[in-house]
């Protein structure tokens, strides 16, 4: 999923307590408690996503904005820990201060860094940098009954233990709040360009792009590396190239799905959008973000991709019956799991696929 | 015996086996440590893996599976007993999309061989550890295999979109899938690197990627083995990551040249191997950062490899340094821990004077741009006081790499060897949430049981989230 949706922000609901720990302790107080009483918690970031998954009504709302702020930088180890609740503007911001990035979403609003991990939400640029999930190198976490834990390292190489960070990220919140992630960093480089093109397949004339977006007006590839290289690939994909990185804008409608197909049905599945609708298409990726006003039916879609193995997921909207479409594999075994982590099933309860 | 009529009566005879050289070869890795297998078996399909769970889960004997038997940690070594699952026959590169840049493959597929089959399509598979020409897609889904091109590229958890599995109930899933972040909970990352201890791999859906259009690459000598360290770390900080970072130190790089005659500098304190690919204006650029950095650190000399045959023999080199180790001594200890790349120059220093202390011979050649540190130990293990020392170096080693902010493994995985060292980085809540996770996936304890946790993690009631007081399961 990209960041081209993120900004679009759910109000807390009225008339539901809310509370900001500002520790981790208080953090675990919170959660034992809720497991005691069996309360329906709401994991809450910048409320950017809580569009997407079941919805329900929770009994109190958690929110991570007091587990805010990067505690360790270490430049030249390209790793950053950083609290949850931190937005992942800010920190981008401070790390491009310092010439770095965590390569997170790039349009994203008030998201928090805990909110685009438990989302599983990646930036634009994951065609050359990979999904968010592969640089979540260490997660610590609050379970739903109060445990205190942590998982992977800080270190860019790992495999003592079981991967929890990549276990944590896309879980929506069902395993625990996370209060802190280590991430690793990539280098800005020199230069970076965006190159309108005719079609797609024009960016297959270079070597691992950052990203090929098509939207309904262009189709645009963004490159980046030392000023020669950069000046190379704008020559070879035509020369229709402004400085920097130009992002396409959030998806418009009511209601925006995101299509998750193999990379090479990127192209069917923009020519199956409804007519006139907004979109963005990775390229390469295989992801298609579209907007239509609510009320739009998207089971055929969702039956044409998940024959690809795909799926065809709410991103934004009013609450609908079937956000996932059909469920994963070895859902009892993803049942099974969740309540490893949460034994009273009180974090985000039924927001998973299948209703978990 | 039950077992043995069992497991013939889903497989045929000839792939059933009880003979005490098979038993005795499928009861080692290329580790220390060896095991008892009961029974070596050899399935050829998913259907037949099932059908071999079900023999054991119903004899009530552990399962473990083992690729080609590479590991150093004795992930794949059979210590409680029970049946050894060679995957080694299954072996097919089923199907190959460059439409989408991945493949199916059988866990028994040798890494090598499968970028050799993807080449046609100018794609390769991206972990590429030492072993690669002989270590299958299996072995490194279970580990999480690693290698120097993981600098860049990342472990191979990252270029597994899919894997089948077969669970002890029998069930097969599919977990993962071609498309984007598949919904659900992310449990194809929690199999890889797993270390068979969750269900058995019986065939892997792998990302491939595109081989580059040019690379450069470059060998550095240094004076001291801070001065190549510290060029490790002003390389990252300059903004280049290479493709790959590698380091080898004195002693290893005279045992190479010794019998490899690659014009490696022996009478250098540390050698570097440097890789970047990518745009022929991208590595150009880039080869002159490494250059400069280097220079400015003090290395004495900074080549590039002319063509393909000089990097192929650099390459060579770093790749079969392991083997040149047996000039030496007859047998090594290879250790695999991690440190922050920042604290490699001092943790490096420490490292050596540990084996110094111990009398040790040791030799370095290491992924330097992961922090990724191989000492190893030539020993003769028919010293039985030799073998003392080695391995109680190799703890002290670990704790100092711990201590400077490192982990246990990065690559070869904990297995045996560092099961009793996971509570120097883990809480007990930590193992306590692991164990959780593998009772979710293997209920019976069947998958090579007494691996990666160890004994007493599961240290809470169930659901009951009630800690059992401090040293009440010690």
């Amino acid at each position: 999923m990209t960041g081209a949706q993120s900004t679009a922000t759910s109000a807390v609901p009225s008339g539901v307590e809310a509370v900001i720990p500002a520790s981790v302790d208080e953090l675990v107080e919170v959660l034992a408690e809720a497991t005691a009483k069996r309360r329906r918690v709401a994991v809450w970031g910048g409320g950017t996503h809580r569009a997407m998954g079941h919805d329900f009504v929770p009994d109190l709302v958690v929110s991570t904005a007091g587990l805010s702020g990067v505690e360790v930088w270490e430049p030249d180890d390209l790793t950053v820990v950083v609290g949850a609740g931190t937005p992942v503007a800010q920190l981008e911001s401070q790390l491009a201060g310092g010439g770095q990035s965590a390569v997170l979403p790039e349009v994203a609003g008030p998201a928090t860094v805990g909110g685009a991990v438990a989302t599983g939400t990646s930036g634009f640029r994951r065609l050359r940098y990979g999904p968010t999930r592969d640089r979540v190198l260490e997660v610590r976490a609050v379970t739903g009954d109060g445990r205190v834990i942590k998982g992977g390292g800080r270190v860019v190489k790992n495999v003592s233990g079981y991967d929890l960070p990549r276990l944590y990220t896309g879980s929506f919140g069902s395993l625990g709040v996370i209060t802190s992630v280590c991430l690793k960093l990539w280098p800005l480089t020199e230069s970076t360009a965006t190159v309108r093109v005719s079609s797609p397949g024009a960016a297959e004339s270079i070597h691992r792009p950052l990203a090929v977006l098509q939207t309904p007006g262009d189709v645009r590839v963004l490159v980046a590396g030392t000023g020669p290289e950069v000046d190379d690939q704008i020559r070879r994909l035509g020369g229709n190239a402004s400085p920097g990185l130009d992002y396409p804008d959030p998806v418009e409608g009511t209601d925006v799905w995101s299509v998750r197909v193999p990379p090479s049905a990127a192209e069917d599945a923009v020519g199956r959008l409804p007519a006139g609708s907004d979109f963005v298409a990775q390229h390469g990726i295989g992801e298609v973000t579209f907007g239509v006003p609510s009320g739009y039916d998207v089971a055929e879609l969702r039956r044409w991709a998940e024959r690809r193995r795909g799926s065809v997921v709410r991103l934004r909207g009013a609450p609908n019956d079937d956000p996932w479409g059909a469920p994963p594999a070895g859902l009892e075994l993803q049942r099974r799991v969740v309540a490893a982590f949460d034994p009273g099933r009180v974090l985000e309860p039924g927001r998973l696929p299948g209703g978990i | 015996m039950a077992l043995k009529s069992d497991l013939v009566a889903v497989l045929d005879e000839e792939r059933v086996t009880e003979d005490p050289f098979a038993l005795r070869l499928y009861s080692t890795d290329a580790g220390q440590v060896s095991g008892a297998a009961t029974i070596v078996v050899f399935p050829e399909s998913t259907g037949e893996v099932v059908d071999v769970v079900g023999a054991a889960a119903r004899n009530g004997v552990p399962i473990v599976a083992r690729g080609a038997g590479t590991g150093l940690a004795a992930g794949a070594v059979p210590t409680q007993g029970g049946v050894v699952v060679s995957t080694t026959r299954m072996n097919r590169i089923e199907e190959v999309n460059p439409a989408d840049r991945t493949a199916w493959v059988g866990p028994g597929v040798i890494n090598l061989d499968l970028s050799a089959a993807t080449s046609v399509h100018g794609l390769h598979f991206a972990p590429d550890p030492s072993s690669q020409s002989i270590c299958t897609v299996g072995g490194n889904v279970a580990n999480n295999s690693g290698g120097p091109h993981c600098l860049a590229e990342g472990s191979t958890v990252g270029h597994v979109l899919a894997v089948e599995v077969v669970l002890g109930d029998g069930e097969v899933l599919v977990l993962g899938g071609p498309a984007p972040d598949p919904i659900g909970l992310d449990l194809r990352g929690v199999m890889v690197g797993s270390e068979g201890t969750l269900g058995i791999v019986t065939r892997v859906l792998v990302r491939l990627l595109p081989d580059p259009p040019d690379v450069r690459t470059l060998l550095l000598a240094f004076d001291t083995v801070e001065d190549a360290a510290t060029t490790v770390s002003g390389v990252i900080a300059a903004g280049v990551v290479p493709a790959a970072l590698e380091m080898m130190d004195q002693r290893m790089a005279t045992a190479v040249e010794n019998w490899l005659h690659a014009g490696l500098p022996t009478d250098a304190a540390a050698l570097l191997l440097a890789e970047v690919v990518g745009e022929t204006a991208a590595v150009e650029a880039e080869a002159e950062v490494i250059r400069r950095v280097g220079n400015a650190s003090g290395a004495r000399s900074v080549t590039t490899a002319a063509d393909e045959a000089e990097r192929a023999l650099l390459w060579k080199g770093r790749k079969s340094a392991f083997g040149a180790v047996a000039q030496t001594a007859p047998d090594y200890y290879l250790h695999d821990t991690v440190v922050p790349r920042t604290r490699l120059a001092e943790t490096m220093t420490e490292v050596y004077e540990i084996a110094d202390r111990y009398d040790l011979v040791m030799m370095n050649v290491f992924h330097a741009g992961d922090g990724n540190l191989h000492p190893l130990i030539a020993y003769d293990s028919a010293d039985p006081e030799e073998r003392v020392r080695v391995l109680a170096a190799a703890e002290e080693m670990v704790k100092v790499c711990v201590r400077n902010g490192g982990t246990l493994s990065g690559e070869h995985g904990i297995g045996l060897e560092k099961r009793d060292l996971m509570p120097m980085i883990f809480t007990r809540e930590d193992l306590d949430s692991q164990a959780r996770l593998k009772e979710c996936f293997d209920p019976q304890d069947l998958f090579n049981p007494a691996k990666v946790l160890p004994q007493g993690s599961r240290c809470f009631d169930l659901g009951g989230g009630r800690p059992i007081p401090d040293g009440a399961w010690l």
